[in-house]
Formats: structure tokens, sequence, C-alpha cells
């Protein structure tokens, strides 16, 4: 049996078809999210990868800030798609650190993989992928090039992370101070991760932490996320699809009780 | 449409346009309307004058910019829309306005606006030491500066029978809200979480004895039918308030059930009445701030919110608590991380969602609900 979770989120779409809930037989993220073809496109790739058609497909589940924008057969939170894609990922997660496009989450989970807390950042984009963008674009840099400027810092340019627009500025002004690139970028990835780790404090800290969501690729906030908790963050396989896999998990459940 | 459905939407018509409200008791009664800031006022008195006691507790989606000049961009929302909507005149036609000043925000605030209308802002302070006997008379004092003041600003006289009169009024409300309370947790099939909040808002912009006419006939009508199995889930409900309709929407989609709450602008205003005594009116009234209990604004150095919404979700077999936080709220936030720890020691499921009066769009708060229903 093939089920289908499809992530729609604000920069990205992502989908993936598992097999018999344990095999993955295409796990594709178009890099534009709601609102756009994406999730159309992630879907044709999925099929095109597998070799599926939409007949196959026993049960679809969507996800993401556009969960209710696309058709599917039913709809799950983000928080629960994560969780349980992390958990089926690693099933010795007890926290989860997601950094999206637009959003941030600490999820806590038990040793069942059950979300016993979780919070999510206020309607902010500080402490999201979307600062990274934002700040990349005044460093005249891309977002897969952040991580490589960060390597290279030989100390930590101070960002605030209260506010996006005021610590665009304070990137602006360290440039004209001649502060380097390497640490602005730094900076900037310590900002996001105090932020985005203030809420895993908030709901308390179990072992072990997985840092999960489009932002874990870049290698940079994964140390800061590690210095700042100072602990090992463990980063999920394929961080951008957990969402998705976490849905075509539910997904799977779901056709299974038909 | 059943009696039911007639007497919510009476209630939601009122909830929904307090001007209306105000400018048809004015021609009905020739008196006009005075304005009660958050969170508490000795609304009794304002009843004894004849005048129409009107809530001011913010407006929703309203873009800030005036109170810009006065107020940070961190400051409290519902204080914001406030002070904006003061700046715009909307509160030009009350005839005066109560304050209390509990919180920092509350205190600008008032001075800002006495500032522009001396002549009908009355600010009174709330004694937070409040377990010695000389706060009581602190307080004594204070309500005979707001007595004198609203008779000076209303040239109206407040005798102690028209007090005794108003008190025994709102006392009768007090009591017919706590009985709606436990009717609503008994019926989310028949009064949803937006028909629970109308009731409650229609009380700030009606005379009591009104209201409590209408929620009695609506008691009663609910409670004729048969209790149902809810195949929801229930939830307490804490915070400043819980606004606006649409985040009540979610609610009532999700089928998540408000079989009580601690909301300052709902429970909070019933919890405790001024009870009978040899005391003067002005005494007993001051004593029912000493009585107070269970809010951030109210000084509790054993801080019992805690266990007073365990209790709540013990009482009403809850499945969870769920935190509306005013956004930039001090008070509200200082008191979180204390029922947080309790909450989790307990193992209460609890989630926190942010009220934030400015905002037009709740995709977010939808996440965090359907998040919280799947969870539990």
């Amino acid at each position: 049996m093939y089920t289908m979770g499809i992530d729609v989120g604000s920069a990205s779409s992502k989908v993936v078809i598992l097999k018999d809930g344990k095999d993955v037989v295409a796990s594709e993220v178009v890099q534009v999210g709601t609102g756009s073809t994406g999730p159309k496109k992630a879907i044709e790739a999925a099929f095109e990868a597998s070799g599926l058609k939409q007949e196959d497909i026993a049960f679809t589940v969507a996800t993401g800030y556009g969960r209710f924008s696309l058709e599917a057969d039913k709809q799950f939170s983000e928080i629960s798609c994560h969780a349980k894609g992390i958990f089926f990922l690693v099933p010795t997660a007890r926290t989860i650190i997601d950094i999206g496009g637009q959003d941030a989450k600490a999820i806590r989970l038990d040793n069942k993989g059950g979300i016993k807390q979780f919070f999510m950042n206020d309607k902010c984009a500080a402490g999201t992928g979307r600062f990274i963008e934002v700040m990349a674009r005044v460093l005249e840099t891309t977002l897969d090039e952040m991580a490589t400027l960060d390597e290279l810092a030989t100390e930590t340019a101070p960002i605030s992370s209260t506010c996006t627009v005021f610590a665009e500025s304070e990137v602006i002004s360290q440039l004209s101070k001649g502060t380097s690139r390497n640490n602005i970028a730094k900076g900037v990835h310590m900002s996001v991760a105090s932020r985005a780790c203030g809420l895993a404090y908030r709901g308390g800290l179990e072992h072990d932490v997985v840092f999960t969501g489009g932002v874990a690729k870049n290698a940079g906030v994964v140390r800061a996320v590690s210095s700042v908790l100072k602990t090992d963050v463990i980063v999920a396989p394929n961080p951008q699809t957990t969402g998705a896999l976490g849905a075509a998990l539910f997904a799977y459940e779901a056709a299974n009780k038909k | 449409m059943s009696k039911v459905e007639a007497i919510l939407s009476q209630l939601k018509e009122v909830a929904a346009n307090p001007k209306k409200a105000m400018d048809d008791y004015k021609a009905e009664t020739g008196k006009g309307a005075v304005g009660i800031m958050p969170i508490y006022a000795p609304e009794e008195m304002v009843h004894a004058t004849g005048y129409l006691p009107m809530g001011i507790w913010g407006a929703q989606g309203k873009q800030i910019s005036k109170a810009r000049t006065y107020l940070p961009a961190f400051a409290c929302s519902i204080m914001q829309q406030v002070m904006e909507l003061q700046c715009e005149g909307a509160y030009d036609e009350l005839a005066a306005v109560l304050f209390s000043v509990p919180c920092d925000t509350l205190k600008c605030l008032s001075q800002k606006w006495k500032g522009a209308n001396a002549d009908k802002v009355i600010v009174f302070t709330h004694p937070q030491n409040r377990g010695l006997e000389a706060a009581n008379k602190f307080l004594v004092t204070e309500y005979e500066l707001v007595k004198a003041q609203l008779e000076a600003y209303l040239g109206v006289k407040i005798t102690n029978a028209a007090l005794e009169n108003s008190i025994a009024i709102y006392n009768e409300n007090r009591a017919v809200m706590r009985e709606f309370v436990k009717v609503a947790a008994d019926y989310p099939q028949v009064i949803s979480a937006v028909d629970r909040h109308a009731v409650f808002k229609a009380r700030q912009f009606m005379l009591k004895e009104k209201h409590t006419a209408l929620v009695k006939e609506l008691i009663a009508e609910v409670k004729a039918m048969p209790v149902q199995p809810w195949d929801g889930k229930k939830v307490v409900v804490t915070g400043i308030m819980l606004e606006p309709n649409q985040v009540l929407e979610i609610f009532d989609e999700f089928k998540l059930a408000i079989v009580d709450d601690d909301l300052a602008q709902e429970s909070r205003q019933i919890r405790v009445d001024v009870l009978d005594g040899e005391e003067g009116p002005l005494y007993r009234m001051a004593k029912a701030w000493q009585q107070m209990y269970g809010c951030s604004v109210a000084t509790d150095t054993k801080k019992g919110r805690g266990k007073m919404l365990i209790n709540k979700v013990a009482q009403t077999e809850a499945d969870a608590v769920i935190v509306a936080m005013m956004k930039f709220c001090d008070p509200e936030e200082w008191d979180y991380p204390v029922y947080y720890r309790e909450f989790e020691e307990k193992g209460i499921k609890n989630l926190m969602i942010e009220v934030d009066q400015e905002v037009t769009s709740f995709e977010q708060v939808k996440t965090r609900l359907q998040s919280f229903v799947e969870m539990l």
C-alpha cells in the first residue's frame, strides 16, 4: 500500500510517498510554498521519482501552513506530523527543535512518540528561516553560503533576536563598521538559535534533542543550536521532509483504519 | 428561530454593537454612559447613578498608529487599542471613565487620558497588600473619592439606598452568570464558545438587571433540554480575555468546549460578591477586593492561581487548560511559569495561545489548536 504526505510550508513544498508505512519511495522538495505551483510540482516530482500514479495512493494527508489549500483525505497540523516523522526516524528523540521558513517550534515527546508539550514562535520572523534569508540578502550571499561563512568566523558579531527589521539594521551597522561577513553570519545564526532554543527551554529540555526543518540543513545554525543548548543535537535525516514523512505515516494509519 | 437562538441573538447583537447599546440607552433614559476600564472597578456605584456602565476592553483588528505617540510597540495589546480609540475620540461621548491602575500600562494610560479630559477621568488605586484591615480602610477612602467625583461629573447624588439596590442587582447577576458557566459546560452542543463569550460580553454594555433577566430565561430554556454526551474535548481557559470571535470559532470547529474560565473579562468579574453585613456599602465593596483571588493583578503571595485552575480542571473533568496570553501583559506573563510548573507536576495538559488585538490573521492559532486537539 502506498500513502502520501504533503507538507505545504510557507517557503517550500515537500512530498513523501511511503510503501506499507515504512519504506520511502519518493521524497521531493520544491522551493516554493503555499499559494504557488509548488505543491503541484512536488506531487508531480514524487510520482515521477516513484513511477506511481494518483490512483496508486491509498490515502493522502496534508500538513503545513497551506494544508487546507489543497485536496487531501485529511489534514494534520505540522507539529503532529514533525513529531510523527522524527520519532519514526529517531525513536530516542524526546525534544524536537523545528525551524522552518516562517516559524519555529519546540516539541517534547514521550517514549511512545506522543506529544507531551509544544511551543511555537509568535507572529515574528525572528528565529526563523526568513530571518536568515533577509540577512543573507544584506550580506550579499546565498542561504547555502551562510554556513560556509559561519565556519570561517573568528568571533560572533552580536545580532539581537528581537525583531528582524531591527536586526537587519544591526547587520548593516556591523558591515559599515567593517565587521567581517563571516562573523556577522555566525551572529545571525546565534540569534536564530537563541530565539528558537528559548522555546525549548520554556517546555523543558530532555535528551535526545533532534533538530529538524529546512533550517537544520544549515550547519552554522546546527552549531549555534548546540552551543546555545550546551549539548549535542542530532540533525534529522532529510530535515526538510520530516513533516511530509509524518503526514505519510498518519496517512498509512488512516488507510488501515478505513 | 428557537427561544434559545432568539435570546443568544439578542445578546450577540448587544455584544457586537456597544455604541448602539449606549445610544439606545441614552434615547430611552436621557442619561449617558460611564466607561469602565479593565480590570476591576466599583461598577455598582456607576449603576447607582442611573448611568450605563460600559466596559472598555479594546477592539479587534485596528491598526495602531496614534497610540504610538505614547506607547512603545511592546506594550499590552489591549491598552494599545484603547489608547488608539481614545486618541481618535471614540470614547468622547462617555460622561466619565473609571480607571483602576493595577499595572504600569494602565497607570500611564490613565494619566494620558486625564491630561486630555481632566473633568471625566476618575483614577483610583486598589491596595496590593490585601491581607491587612488597613487595605480595606484605604480602599474605602479611594471609593469615597470616586463617589464624590462621579457625583460631581454626573450631577447625581449617590444615596446609600441606591447603592445597596445596585449591589443586590450585581450580586444577582454574578450568581446567575456563575450558573450560566455551569450550564454552558453541560450543553456545549447548544452554547458554543462564540455564544458563551457573547453572553459574557453583553453584560458589559447592558444594565445588569436586564442582562440577568435574559440569562435566566436562557438558562431555563437550555436546562429544559436533555444533556447530550460531548464527543469533543473540554477545556478550561485562563488569561485576560479570549477574543475575537474568529479565535472562538476555531474552538468550535475543533470541538473544544469551554467548560470553565478564569478570564479577567469573564469569570473573574463574577467570582466575588459584595457580601451582606452591618458595615456600609463602600466598606463591603472594598472588602470584596480583599476576597478576590486567582488574578494576576491582585497580589497573592501564595500564588494560588495554579491550584485554582487545577481544581477547575478536576471539577469540570476538563481535558486541558488553554492559556490565552494577552500579548505583552507583564502581570499575566509573570504568573505563567508558576502555574505551568504546577500543571506539569500534575500532568495537566496545557497550551498557550497569544491574544493580540491588532492581528487579523488567525492561521497560527488554528495550527496550535489543531495540534493540541491531535495531542489530546
